[in-house]
């Protein structure tokens, strides 16, 4: 019997590693390293300062021969530091993911490169599939390389270690974080190959990446009352959660049709479960795994429904070699 | 399958869009070990053929055989004997001779890809190029490694579409004297051109398509004896075509 996962995986071996060699690839990739680095540096920094002042104000305790008990211990969040990696991974990684997949298609596409692996032992799905896998592993290495440096910066920098716990989540959201960029990358594949002309499909890649990634969320938020004031109105206004709810409930068909736009980006669900898992939304902040999942399954079955329905969709649809493998 | 099998069979093998025909009826058969010459002008139909063949495309109508395999229920085991050389082949540039050839080997199932390579590379005498990347190469040099892919795996029966387009005469006379030692070792060779001298000088057999019909088909021994040097052979090339167009 055939392997039928051989194709698959040579196929996408060979793409990741010429995505490895893709210097436009690897720039946009440093870029977003950097871009998720500096956005941490600064709260790192902050961090290291409010441990200093505690290790100094026990330490002042302990040599009045006072218990230091006296002091509270504070309790470090460090993942809330990583609001801004997750923000640059929603923006500028779908941009990199975008461009991934349409340089996946156009390096086969007009190419006589697809011709010669459509006239060997290969299926049509076999090829698609091992091109979504290409993808799976680009935007899994990407990540992985980007929370590496992540968690070794807020470390080295801050002083405060991360838990065991803490280095679970940050699993937990890269893992959230691949299927996000996957998915981002199959709409710019799957565009760029079905389109007649793959420049059109990545047009079009970018104006979804505009409704999507940044219309639909800034619509969303924008429309929040609670964020018309920075920190929040109710928060301002001192006005407690009961009443907030009273107030929410007589606006409840606006809040629905708000949080309807929100919802309808993927985007939006890679970050109410991201931000829930780091505890960087202050109700999840310290809040065990389990309760965290009973609120946000429905945001990782969007997420994985997202990616796997485009994914879908690229398997059943059969290429049309006669259109792809005309020279460009 | 036995190797007495033609290597191609066709039975009114078309190729249609909308209304208009590229590849009318076509019933060929070509017997194993031949060097097929497919004559015809710009736009004849001939890498219509090819791609039918090939399995790139899906026929409109009619049936045919590659190697012993049928082409609509078969196309796996088809594949799987075929080499295939497209016109303006183009391999993945950042990836050097070796890698592309280690990738199309593998792809074809093969275990012992890298002595292949290395084997191919020698009979192409083109072991310098196995550690440089493709995307450095000249036309000449890519149509080499492409030829390379094809071969790797020992096809049965090897396509070659305008296999001299944008050749220099040394370009051409290397891969006339290729084709010949392919021959030798006992593969079907089926070559589009429009290249006469090449014809005349590589090939067993010929056939002329002419707008979408295939208007001529004979060994060359018959239209040697028939039509004497290359010049009548150019009438007839011509002859066929110009009275296809006019008719």
């Amino acid at each position: 019997m055939p392997d039928l996962r051989s194709p698959i995986r040579i196929i996408a071996r060979r793409d990741a590693r010429e995505a490895l060699r893709d210097r436009f690839l690897l720039v946009a990739i440093s870029a977003l390293s950097l871009a998720a680095l500096v956005s941490l540096v600064t709260g790192a920094i902050a961090l290291k300062g409010d441990a200093a002042t505690y290790a100094a104000a026990r330490a002042t305790l302990l040599a009045l021969g006072k218990d230091a008990a006296a002091i509270a211990a504070p309790e470090f969040w460090p993942l809330k530091l990583l609001r801004g990696t997750l923000e640059q991974i929603e923006i500028m990684g779908a941009v990199i993911a975008l461009i991934a997949g349409y340089r996946a298609a156009v390096a086969e596409r007009g190419r006589q490169t697809l011709a010669l692996i459509l006239t060997r032992p290969v299926r049509h799905w076999q090829f698609l599939a091992a091109k979504l896998a290409g993808g799976l592993m680009l935007s899994a290495m990407t990540l992985a390389v980007v929370f590496a440096l992540t968690a070794l910066v807020l470390n080295g920098i801050s002083g405060v270690p991360l838990t065991l716990s803490d280095l679970g989540r940050l699993v937990l959201t890269w893992a959230a974080g691949t299927l996000y960029l996957t998915g981002i990358y199959t709409l710019g594949f799957a565009l760029a190959l079905w389109l007649r002309s793959s420049v059109s499909g990545l047009v079009y890649a970018f104006a979804l990446w505009l409704v999507v990634v940044l219309v639909a969320p800034q619509i969303g938020d924008t429309m929040d009352p609670d964020n018309q004031v920075a920190g929040g109105v109710f928060a301002s206004l001192q006005i407690p959660k009961a009443e907030q709810d009273r107030i929410k409930a007589g606006f409840a068909g606006y809040e629905t049709f708000r949080n309807g736009i929100e919802v309808a980006s993927v985007t939006k669900h890679f970050e109410r479960l991201t931000f829930a898992l780091l505890g960087i939304k202050d109700s999840y902040t310290g809040k065990p795994l389990s309760v965290i999942w009973a609120d946000k399954k429905g945001d990782a079955l969007f997420l994985l429904l997202f990616t796997a329905a485009l994914g879908g969709l690229v398997l059943m649809r059969r290429i049309n070699p006669d259109q792809l493998t005309q020279e460009t | 399958m036995t190797t007495t099998t033609p290597a191609i069979v066709t039975r009114d093998l078309t190729k249609s869009y909308g209304a208009a025909t590229i590849l009318h009826p076509l019933t060929i058969t070509i017997p194993r070990g031949e060097v097929f010459g497919f004559l015809g002008h710009n736009g004849a139909g001939k890498t219509t053929t090819i791609r039918l063949l090939t399995t790139l495309l899906a026929p409109s109508a009619g049936q045919a055989s590659v190697a012993g395999h049928d082409l609509a229920t078969d196309p796996m085991a088809l594949r799987a004997a075929i080499g295939y050389l497209p016109e303006n082949v183009r391999l993945y540039d950042r990836f050097t001779t070796q890698e592309n050839l280690v990738f199309f080997g593998r792809l074809s199932g093969l275990s012992d890809v890298e002595d292949r390579v290395a084997d191919t590379l020698a009979f192409l005498g083109i072991e310098a190029l196995a550690d440089r990347r493709v995307g450095t190469f000249s036309k000449g040099m890519r149509q080499r490694v492409g030829l390379a892919q094809a071969i790797l795996h020992r096809p049965e029966l090897l396509f070659l579409d305008e296999p001299t387009s944008g050749l220099d005469p040394m370009g051409v006379r290397l891969l006339r004297e290729i084709v010949a030692r392919l021959h030798a070792s006992g593969m079907t060779i089926f070559m589009n051109t429009h290249l006469l001298s090449e014809v005349a000088l590589t090939c067993t057999s010929i056939g002329v398509l002419a707008q979408g019909r295939l208007v001529y088909h004979d060994r060359m021994e018959a239209v040697t004896a028939k039509y004497g040097d290359e010049r009548a052979l150019e009438d007839l090339y011509l002859g066929v075509g110009l009275s296809e167009v006019t008719a």
